[in-house]
């Protein structure tokens, strides 16, 4: 009798497996668990600059003075910032752009990322949308995306006519690795962090197979908007599709290159908009002050009543928006 | 294809094993029964129970079952079973080579996506035992072989064309390498596992890139 129940059982798992396998998927094909790139569908918005294809948006008057939006991550996208549209209403030309490797934006190799590409890529853009040399360029970047902004400021002090920077990490390496550390406090025995590691034994991808490296990298998403999180965040960011390589990319190049972006600020004298958030346990005016110090004109602004992810939903952005649009107009 | 779809079939079904750490040295003919429990560092913070049946065979071969589950406020959303046998292939004196084949179903759930998974976990180990205490090297390979998703409406909301069912060739597949060794005394074995774990391209890792395991094994059945 126990030998019949086994032989039952295994002949159901057989049977349960084989139909199940009637139809292959794989987790490496782009489209199944993450959306396509611009590379794979040309229906997304799209621009071709600096050797790559780029996925990006413009609102606004052409002419209007240029305000770009820098998304975080690294390995992040725009898709959370679409608030930022509402400057287009106020005289504005908003571009967005997934950064390369980022979002909807063409994958690249690991190997083949640098700060200076960066750096390149934004002047790009700058360009692709610029339709006068006289046309003013403001950029808003978030986390990551201010920490680029001030690279570039650092690498180009001449180029920017204004900046919003919204809780970046850090200036210089040590500052971003101290933020990381404060940001990530996660008991070892929550339901979270199980979540956010369990899940490596079933899902492994090569370098170069990005689609199943980004689906892991969306499910993190879950940490967003956790209780057991301290940055505050009010719920999960919308995203389209991250991306794991250009964020380990980046995380790589800091590791070794352990960058200090401060070096050719005291060249910018452009008043900054700085802004941190009231709820974000791991960062608060102390940080907020140090960071900023890199500037020599500084307004800073605290977004009550929400995280880090401040921009994104209503309380935070009906906190910010006023301030950063008197502070752009005070600039354009 | 088919082929691999045969071998998750065979690995599954004709193997379904598993094997704890174990003192081959200590381990006598009469020793019908192991029970055992753990607890350590396996992909998360894991806990485990496990049982296993030693078979009255010319090698010794033990047939193990055993079920685990990650830490959490969420009790058995996660979980894994392997089920399998180890196998004493190789006697030198204390020298001893072993080999272990398993197969291992394992279950995922967050607020994105529920996973389930077929798989197998294969590996040797070779070392020194001796009657109160052992050492010994293992290499081994776990592979995620056939997986089925279903994605929950907040994943869907983020990408609302994801794909839901059975999704193979392998989804995942992670090499370990480490040390065993333990202590025994009367009918009890106190085992500690470590090591490192890579994928299976050699140049990525796991968000936990080392594994850490300790056990406590209880052996009856022999007639002392």
């Amino acid at each position: 009798m126990k030998f019949n129940y086994l032989k039952l059982s295994m002949i159901i798992i057989t049977v349960s497996i084989l139909a199940a396998c009637t139809k292959e998927r794989t987790i490496t094909d782009e489209g199944n668990l993450v959306p396509k790139t611009v590379e794979r569908d040309a229906s997304l918005p799209q621009i071709a600059v600096n050797g790559t294809q780029l996925h990006a948006e413009a609102f606004g008057h052409p002419d209007s003075a240029l305000l770009l939006v820098l998304h975080g991550g690294p390995g992040a996208d725009y898709r959370y910032l679409l608030n930022c549209t509402s400057f287009a209403n106020n005289g504005f030309r908003v571009v967005f752009y997934d950064q390369r490797g980022s979002g909807l934006s063409k994958r690249h190799p690991k190997d083949s990322y640098s700060m200076q590409l960066m750096y390149d890529d934004l002047t790009a853009v700058i360009a692709h949308y610029k339709t006068s040399p006289t046309q003013k360029v403001f950029l808003l970047g978030h986390s990551w995306g201010a920490m680029l902004a001030t690279a570039y400021i650092n690498e180009y002090p001449t180029r920017i006519n204004g900046v919003v920077l919204a809780e970046p990490g850090g200036f210089v390496w040590q500052d971003v690795l101290d933020y990381i550390e404060d940001s990530r406090s996660i008991s070892w025995t929550s339901e979270l962090l199980n979540d956010l590691l369990y899940m490596d034994q079933f899902l492994t991808g090569k370098e170069s197979e990005h689609a199943i490296l980004d689906y892991k990298y969306a499910l993190l998403g879950i940490a967003d908007g956790n209780k057991d999180n301290p940055t505050g965040d009010e719920g999960r960011l919308a995203t389209w599709r991250p991306g794991a390589i250009v964020s380990k990319a980046a995380f790589d190049i800091g590791e070794r290159d352990k960058p200090n972006w401060t070096t050719n600020l005291s060249q910018y004298n452009t008043k900054v908009l700085f802004v941190y958030s009231e709820r974000n346990k791991a960062y608060g005016l102390a940080k907020a002050q140090k960071v900023s110090s890199a500037y020599s004109n500084v307004q800073l602004l605290k977004v009550n009543g929400a995280g880090h992810d401040m921009l994104s939903f209503p309380t935070g952005w009906n906190n910010f928006y006023p301030t950063a649009l008197n502070y752009l107009n005070s600039l354009k | 294809m088919f082929k691999i779809k045969i071998l998750a079939l065979f690995t599954f079904i004709s193997f379904n094993g598993y094997t704890q750490t174990i003192n081959w040295s200590r381990l006598q003919k009469e020793d019908s029964h192991i029970a055992g429990i753990y607890g350590g560092l396996e992909y998360s913070l894991v806990s485990g129970l496990v049982y296993g049946y030693q078979l009255k065979t010319m090698i010794p071969i033990v047939l193990l079952a055993d079920f685990s589950m990650p830490w959490g406020e969420k009790l058995l959303d996660d979980n894994k079973t392997k089920l399998g046998a180890s196998f004493g292939l190789v006697r030198a004196g204390n020298f001893r080579l072993t080999a272990k084949i398993q197969g291992v179903f394992r279950r995922y759930e967050s607020d994105y996506v529920r996973m389930v998974n077929f798989g197998s976990d294969q590996s040797a180990t070779a070392g020194y035992y001796k009657k109160k205490w052992f050492v010994a090297a293992e290499v081994g390979f776990d592979k995620a072989i056939v997986t089925n998703f279903k994605h929950a409406q907040l994943y869907k909301d983020v990408y609302p064309n994801v794909q839901d069912g059975w999704f193979d060739p392998a989804t995942g597949g992670n090499f370990y390498y480490g040390l065993q060794t333990g202590v025994s005394f009367k009918q009890s074995d106190i085992t500690l596992r470590l090591g490192k774990v890579v994928t299976e391209d050699f140049k990525t890792t796991p968000s936990i890139d080392f594994y850490f395991q300790v056990g406590y094994i209880f052996r009856y059945g022999a007639k002392k």
